[in-house]
């Protein structure tokens, strides 16, 4: 058993590299070839790569949150996207824009970063809460994932009022970040993303051990020694981090919460979960490049939404596993 | 052997909390139980047995009073530290997420892993060799949701063993098993208290097999909770009421 997980990692491990190379040279509107590298130098260094590298970030850390999500929940569907989470980021990095282009505080970059990022986690922690509660109310899966559905319309429709009252420029930016993209982050903006999002990742290896005693409920975690409320308090905090952070740079991405952790399980058939983190890591950037690659190259000249394609991979495998009726 | 008090209870009053407001199951209750004693729990559906065991293992809050395990407020323990006093079974079905009997035993040895959660040699030792005494190797490598509900019962159970803990709490382990495994449990649980001197508490509807395998019972009625010796129970007007006649 130990030695096929091992080779299921080694081959995940080839399979993020060819990713990576794909998404550097198909990832764009302009394909690069390997030999014209040294000319494209700037394309290369300012374009493609911060694009890959976040398209990296963006995917390790929604599979991440996503998997602390479902165990929280204990629902083998729970994702931000399917909970309404990314919707509550997205709704307050909107208010956070409007307001913060009449306060003048979007002038200064980093200030105006950084008041986005608190926004958008703001936003996705007050979303979990809400449907933290919700959850003692409803038993059905099925039924929490309705309502996250009807949180995110509720989130989207105030999101489409705020756009009426925003003025040109707000709402340029609005509409484009909120489509979900890899493409507006740029190197400066990665030095923000990217320590925020390691940190994190870090910090979720350390719960790995609460993790695996949540899956036996609250009264069994509690019976061998880890307190449930205290653990699952951080893990909402840090999943909320996870989703508002990558929500502030590249808008809602759907699904890749959700289809990550389904296919961790359906990959390794192993409750081990820090076993789970890493292949969530692995498979979240894997997919996320690839999706990327193809959103670029399906149709030429043409970039598709990333989202269209996150949803086309993950909207059946829910279906699936609802047909299934089995908790993966 | 001189007997050690490992359970003792100070004029406690137990219940749960509900939107900020105390409801009481069970009030003013004076009790101890000692290291060895195996205490068959009575009473009749909704009286209070699991409400007992779960404020036992300080799963439900103590209302009013106290609770001391090995002379140490059960609220005021590290949680870890509980966790290697006291292992409970209760009735809740738990599963999915691949989760499978072997993982669910391995978690009784969680208290003693480091915060990764590493399983050492000996870990793997207790583990396997809890397992093998409730005689579920055969089916360790299966679902949770595959198990049958007699099979999940001897999980929950192998996870207590796994547990190594000097207190056992049991809230009806017998209800799913077969007539074979109830008394091979109820052996097992005799065997546990007599050799290695756990407490152990088992609240069960096998009204047969608490007389004929406890030390003690403890019968639990609308007014009255009474820990009386089990030679003594068929002369108890509770017990007797509690067994509906049939007794």
């Amino acid at each position: 058993m130990e030695r096929n997980t091992n080779i299921k990692f080694l081959v995940l491990i080839c399979l993020l590299v060819v990713s990576c190379i794909l998404s550097l040279l198909y990832g764009g509107s302009e394909h690069i070839d390997l030999g014209e590298l040294s000319s494209n130098n700037f394309i290369f260094w300012h374009i493609r790569f911060p694009k890959t590298l976040t398209a990296i970030i963006a995917g390790c850390t929604l599979a991440v949150a996503g998997l602390i999500l479902q165990i929280i929940f204990r629902n083998p569907l729970a994702g931000p996207y399917v909970l309404g989470i990314s919707s509550g980021a997205s709704l307050m990095v909107a208010m956070s824009i409007l307001a913060g282009g009449s306060l003048h505080l979007m002038s200064e970059f980093f200030i105006g970063k950084t008041f986005i990022v608190l926004s958008a986690i703001s936003g996705s922690f007050l979303i979990t809460l809400l449907i933290l509660g919700i959850s003692k109310k409803v038993n059905s899966n099925v039924v929490l994932l309705l309502i996250g559905l009807m949180l995110s319309q509720i989130c989207g429709a105030i999101q489409t009022a705020l756009e009426y009252f925003s003025d040109a420029n707000s709402l340029k930016s609005f509409v484009t970040w909120g489509m979900g993209s890899l493409a507006n982050t740029t190197n400066i903006d990665l030095a923000i993303y990217l320590p925020i999002a390691l940190i994190c990742l870090l910090a979720v290896l350390f719960f790995v051990k609460p993790l695996n005693a949540l899956l036996l409920g609250e009264n069994y975690s509690q019976n061998i020694g880890v307190n449930f409320k205290t653990s699952r308090f951080y893990l909402i905090l840090i999943s909320s981090v996870l989703t508002g952070l990558t929500t502030a740079f590249c808008g809602p991405i759907a699904f890749i919460g959700t289809a990550v952790p389904i296919l961790s399980r359906m990959v390794f058939k192993n409750s081990k979960q820090h076993l789970h983190v890493i292949s969530c890591l692995l498979l979240g950037s894997i997919i996320l490049l690839l999706s990327d690659a193809f959103a670029n190259s399906l149709i030429k000249n043409i970039s598709l939404p990333i989202n269209m394609i996150t949803t086309f991979i993950g909207a059946p495998l829910v279906i699936y596993l609802m047909f299934k009726n089995k908790s993966w | 052997m001189e007997k050690r008090e490992c359970i003792i209870l100070k004029n406690a009053t137990l219940g749960y909390k509900k939107n900020q407001e105390d409801v009481i199951i069970l009030k003013n209750i004076d009790l101890s139980f000692y290291a060895g004693d195996f205490i068959g729990i009575v009473g009749l559906n909704g009286i209070g047995k699991s409400t007992l065991l779960k404020s036992l293992c300080g799963l439900l809050p103590v209302l009013n009073g106290e609770i001391l395990i090995d002379e140490r407020n059960v609220n005021s323990l590290f949680l870890k530290d509980l966790a290697k006093k006291i292992a409970i079974v209760l009735t809740e079905k738990i599963g999915g997420f691949n989760l499978t009997a072997y993982d669910v035993v391995a978690a009784g040895q969680m208290p003693y892993t480091n915060s990764f959660n590493r399983l050492e040699k000996e870990n793997l030792t207790i583990i396997e060799s809890a397992i093998k005494i409730c005689g579920i190797e055969t089916h360790q490598y299966k679902l949770l949701n595959e198990l049958s509900d007699g099979l999940f019962q001897k999980t929950i159970i192998a996870k207590a063993l796994a547990q190594q803990t000097p207190i056992m709490l049991l809230d009806e382990p017998s209800a799913f098993l077969d007539y074979a495994s109830k008394h091979d449990l109820f052996l097992l649980l005799k065997k546990l208290s007599a050799e290695e001197n756990k407490c152990i508490l088992v609240s069960s509807h096998d009204l047969d097999l608490l007389l004929k395998y406890c030390s003690k019972l403890l019968v639990i009625s609308d007014n009255s909770i009474e820990l009386i010796d089990n030679a003594s129970a068929k002369a108890n007007k509770a017990f007797l009421e509690i067994g509906g006649g049939f007794i």
